[in-house]
């Protein structure tokens, strides 16, 4: 037999190369015979352990495959988009953030990735079935890419045992005012150590509840015409209310953060009140089971007496992109997910999210009682706030948007650590004057979107 | 069969053997290399959707505010790198050098540790570390000076960078350490006696003696160390990911590293050409710096030898 040219070593790298080769190619051809009809794609967990048994009974009554897959939300925007940039693979189905939905569609209508499904909602009766204001973070130009999964309304969660120890009476805390005048009573320094060890509010540090804020204040950040709309008198008392709450010796919030942090605070009773929207109600029953029975959820405070209590918190919508090679079959799909009226109750139970769907609020599920909210029929609350949503526009520039008044916020803050009310309002206008303008910046450069709010 | 050995041998072989290297190099450097330079001169929106913009890319990064901050606070984190880091490392490798017992490979090794468990891992340890009130950071801070419960590292713009200095130091000191250590360890003995029975005090005995030495890898560590951090991402995406401001990227961008830029408008902003004309511009900086590190170093060599 004759040797090898180059010896033994160079042989055996050529022999693991073309074994390694070979095993490669059968794993991928083995694979081939196991391709699923759909591939479904949630960045979220709880929504995804919600699907299985409805995927089950769906891949049972048509016979097909369906492949659920997990992924981080920002993975999940980002591979997308770029999928869709590069004319890459992409799922058949796709669950995404709302606020996310504007950087798919900032080209040519005719590019956007996802299917146009405003004349089947239409055409099958089921555009009414939903709440509209909902459609609106999933649309451009009047057309629906995505279906709302929610409808996140926003209330305050507290601590009810420590609130009733201190004597408050939530149903007096009808406007940020009167809560803000129970937040400087009860914010207190207990064992001296010059940190208070007692807050009224848990408000981000960062100006992250300024957007909830000021929708319900009726202000969101874009008209629905794409047109930013961040530079008014309404945003300008928003972030010094933030500021107020936030920085200086009567500040009354604490930024509890996320996670463990935000357990801990919650069980150490060193926030009262949280901003919650349904979602988070399952995190604080999961993360703090032991508060059992001391949680209770209220309204928000009005801005004025007898103004609006209603704000939303977050969204989702699911997708079927144009690479989906059987879009009725992912339609179909997609009505079972979000439709179907038992699982819709077996859903909430599990999760506690509120769906867009207006007739499903007469389950009965939505009436329980919760014990870890005092028995408060929590699906009967969010459900009576969630008719009421304000409409919230897509941009492809809502997140540079959100951040960029986020960015004021934190400017303005720092502004007033240093000359505290002197000039702050003025402070607040030029910044942003500023960021409108840098906003406006990043439109005129994206020649594709520029194009089209010419035409 | 003999003459086809010789042929496969002379000519043939040595292509055989580096063809795996030559079509993944052609596939994942030269075809990107190639296609990044006409991206950056084009506007896109799918594959459909291409315009040519000219140097308008450029023209846009190079007058955005945003861009300005990154170059800032990537040119901060390197000055940091530099002037705060290597001479922590270089003092740490002195100490372990000195010392010639057991204990110096355990040393070594806890001090390499943090390295090994890659950028990721150190902004999301660092992100609990810095969390205000629960913090082990803070709560040192609060036990040893009575200050700084609530201070809040990862929220406040002004102290973003210190935060983030703080973590790339736990992470790379002890690796640029390895560096120095080596170095030393290779340093000419008869040298140091010599300079010591002439009288030298450890500090004239260090620049005399020890740093000439060690120049070479000096150079190249400072190099080497300005280049990664001028490529620094993850480490500040990781430990602001839960932060304030826009997530992974901190309060007022005091978190945004120019990678961190090109990352944010290429896939998170889907605007390829820009992010193509940001990675070119980084690819100038990166060169211009080494260039003139490289340049600076070996004039310094040379005015050692004369």
């Amino acid at each position: 037999m004759p040797k090898f040219p180059y010896g033994k070593v160079p042989f055996c790298i050529l022999l693991i190369a073309i074994s390694t080769g070979i095993f490669n190619l059968v794993i991928a051809f083995s694979k081939r015979g196991e391709k699923p009809d759909l591939v479904f794609v949630s960045f979220a967990r709880s929504h995804m352990e919600g699907y299985e048994e409805a995927t089950e009974e769906f891949q049972r009554d048509h016979g097909v495959k369906v492949q659920l897959q997990l992924v981080s939300a920002r993975t999940v925007k980002s591979r997308l988009q770029n999928a869709f940039l590069t004319n890459a693979n992409v799922p058949d189905v796709v669950e995404i953030l709302a606020d996310t939905m504007g950087t798919f569609t900032k080209g040519p209508i005719e590019d956007v990735g996802f299917v146009d499904l405003t004349d089947r909602l239409h055409a099958e009766g089921l555009y009414d079935r939903f709440v509209e204001s909902r459609y609106s973070r999933l649309s451009r130009l009047g057309r629906i890419f995505a279906l709302p999964h929610d409808v996140h309304p926003l209330m305050l969660c507290y601590r009810s045992d420590l609130v009733e120890e201190l004597g408050i009476d939530v149903d007096s805390l009808k406007t940020w005012d009167d809560f803000t005048k129970m937040g400087r009573q009860i914010t207190r320094d207990l064992d001296g150590d010059g940190n208070p060890d007692q807050y009224a509010l848990d408000l981000p540090a960062n100006g992250d509840m300024l957007t909830p804020l000021l929708l319900q204040r009726k202000e969101p950040l874009f008209t629905q015409d794409g047109q930013l709309k961040i530079n008014n008198h309404t945003v300008v008392d928003t972030i010094i209310w933030y500021i107020h709450q936030s920085r200086g010796k009567n500040r009354i919030a604490f930024s509890a953060g996320w996670g463990q942090t935000l357990a801990k605070t919650v069980t150490d009773g060193l926030v009262l009140f949280y901003f919650c929207p349904d979602w988070r109600t399952k995190h604080f029953e999961t993360d703090t089971p032991h508060l059992s029975g001391k949680m209770k959820l209220m309204p928000l405070p009005a801005w004025e007496i007898g103004g609006g209590r209603v704000s939303t918190w977050g969204g989702t919508g699911l997708a079927i992109t144009k690479a989906c090679k059987n879009q009725k079959l992912a339609w179909e799909f997609a009505k079972v997910l979000y439709l179907k009226a038992e699982d819709l109750g077996k859903r909430f139970k599990a999760s506690y999210i509120i769906p867009p769907v207006k007739d499903a609020w007469d389950l009965p599920e939505f009436k329980e009682p919760v014990p870890f909210y005092t028995n408060q029929p929590i699906g009967a609350l969010y459900a009576e706030m969630a008719k009421d949503v304000p409409s919230n526009y897509a941009s492809p520039y809502y997140e540079l948007a959100r951040n960029k008044l986020n960015e004021v916020f934190i400017n303005a803050a720092l502004y007033y650590d240093k000359s505290g009310d002197d000039g702050l309002e003025e402070y607040i206008k030029r910044e942003l004057v500023r960021v409108s303008a840098y906003v406006e910046n990043r439109v005129q450069h994206n020649i594709f979107y520029r194009k089209r709010i010419a035409n | 069969m003999e003459k086809w050995k010789e042929r496969l041998n002379k000519r043939t072989g040595p292509w055989l053997f580096l063809s795996p290297y030559l079509v993944l190099t052609l596939i994942f450097f030269i075809y990107p290399f190639i296609y990044a330079i006409i991206l950056a001169f084009y506007q896109t929106n799918g594959p459909k959707s291409w315009s040519f913009v000219g140097l308008e890319n450029f023209a846009f990064v190079l007058a955005d505010g945003d861009f300005h901050i990154a170059v800032w606070n990537t040119t901060i984190f390197a000055l940091a790198s530099i002037l705060v880091q290597l001479p922590l490392s270089l003092g740490m490798a002195l100490l372990l050098n000195s010392k010639k017992d057991r204990l110096k490979g355990v040393f070594r090794l806890i001090l390499f540790s943090p390295y090994l468990v890659g950028q990721i891992f150190v902004g999301i340890i660092f992100s609990v570390i810095f969390m205000p009130r629960y913090g082990m950071f803070n709560r040192f801070l609060q036990e040893v000076t009575g200050w700084g419960l609530e201070k809040r590292w990862l929220e406040n713009p002004n102290l973003v960078m210190p935060a983030l200095i703080i973590a790339a130091m736990w992470m790379y000191v002890g690796f640029n350490m390895i560096y120095f250590l080596a170095a030393l360890q290779n340093v000419d003995q008869n040298l140091e006696e010599a300079a010591l029975i002439d009288g030298a005090n450890p500090w004239q005995l260090f620049w005399a003696v020890t740093f000439p030495a060690i120049k070479p890898v000096v150079l190249f560590v400072v190099v080497m160390s300005t280049i990664g951090s001028y490529q620094l991402f993850e480490l500040p995406y990781a430990l602001l990911q839960n932060a304030a401001g826009v997530a992974g990227y901190g309060p007022k961008d005091s978190g945004l590293t120019i990678v961190g830029y090109l990352y944010r408008t290429a896939f998170e902003a889907g605007d390829l050409g820009t992010g193509a004309a940001i990675g070119w511009l980084l690819a100038i900086i990166i060169f211009t710096i080494s260039f003139v590190q490289m340049k600076i170093g070996r004039g310094l060599e040379t005015e050692s030898v004369l």
